[in-house]
């Protein structure tokens, strides 16, 4: 475990956090990720488990991660970065990890983050006819847009 | 011997019609899970002649189980307009109801019976196989009263349901 993670803290502008036994955090400043990913391959872990967004929207941040995991060693490493929300673009590690690809196109959708070198980034890909806000984002109103999209039944008796 | 009135010939077709029931079952949700035991030996619903099916233009029942969306119900339109005459709908869980625990979802569709018309009901989350065989012993007696006119409804309606489906569907 320990000799991993000082492989991973050779790695240029990382710092690196052992969570507990068999997770370790990457945080990673925007421009380091695909060097970092790179590294990280190099290092033994060959599979992207989850690309993913958090929004932050305290911080005014997009926080995205990479769940990678090594079968040699058994560890889960998460990278970790930060972007602004205001026209936030991210570049693509699909040609490290092909299945990122995938994960980019759900991301754009979902959290209308443009994906640098993604063809198919801002591609319809699971809503249909999306007009609004993308719907992961935190200040996206749910109740609203179901309110005044779909029609609330109304049980007999009820006040409406 | 006397000539049968067309009253006396839909009524022996209802009957004979409620006693051979297949179904197609749209699984989108957690639903799918009662539907085995119900299927199989423990609940046996193959006793009131009611069988899954896999096509639909074969079936007669369409069971929609769980929450549909956006995505789903342009899929289960389908589904539901290839199936010949006669045909019946069921909704199975509160989801197809009011939403259930996605009422406030982006994507969910919250009453079936606005797009597609519905015969039936099963309320709860989830509904047990014996809610389930109850439905459609429920069914079977609206079928044989003539109460299950859900497709007749549609024909005659068909302007509010594609209006109802094109405000969602686009």
């Amino acid at each position: 475990m320990m000799d991993i993670v000082d492989k991973i803290k050779g790695i240029e502008g990382v710092k690196v956090t052992v969570q507990r036994e068999n997770r370790i955090f990457v945080d990673v400043s925007e421009d380091k990720v695909i060097s970092t990913l790179y590294n990280m391959k190099l290092i033994g872990f060959h599979q992207l488990s989850v690309q993913n967004v958090i929004d932050r929207i305290k911080d005014n941040k997009f926080e995205i991660f990479y769940v990678l995991y090594s079968r040699e060693y058994k560890i889960n490493a998460i990278v970790r970065t930060w972007i602004d929300r205001e026209n936030p673009v991210i570049k693509t590690a699909d040609k490290i990890y092909p299945s990122a690809h995938t994960w980019e196109r759900e991301i754009s959708e979902m959290f209308g983050i443009k994906v640098d070198g993604n063809e198919d980034s801002g591609k319809p890909f699971i809503l249909e006819n999306w007009k609004d806000l993308p719907p992961m984002r935190k200040d996206f109103d749910s109740v609203k847009y179901s309110s005044e999209h779909f029609v609330f039944r109304h049980s007999e008796g009820e006040n409406e | 011997m006397e000539k049968m009135t067309e009253e006396q010939v839909k009524s022996i077709a209802n009957m004979l019609r409620k006693r051979s029931l297949w179904m197609i079952h749209y699984c989108t949700g957690c639903g799918a899970m009662e539907l085995p035991p119900t299927m199989t030996s423990r609940y046996d619903m193959e006793r009131f002649g009611l069988a899954p099916y896999v096509t639909s233009r074969q079936a007669d029942i369409l069971l929609i189980t769980g929450y549909l969306n956006v995505k789903t119900l342009r899929r289960v339109i389908t589904v539901y307009e290839q199936m010949l005459d006669p045909k019946y709908v069921i909704g199975f869980g509160s989801c197809t109801l009011n939403g259930g625990v996605y009422w406030d979802s982006y994507a969910v569709i919250k009453q079936l019976d606005r797009y597609i018309p519905a015969d039936l009901y099963i309320a709860g989350c989830m509904p047990r196989p014996e809610a389930v065989i109850s439905a459609f012993r429920h069914l079977m007696e609206l079928i044989d009263s003539g109460k299950a006119d859900g497709y007749k409804r549609y024909k005659r309606n068909l302007a509010y349901y594609k209006e109802n489906q094109r405000k969602v569907l686009g």
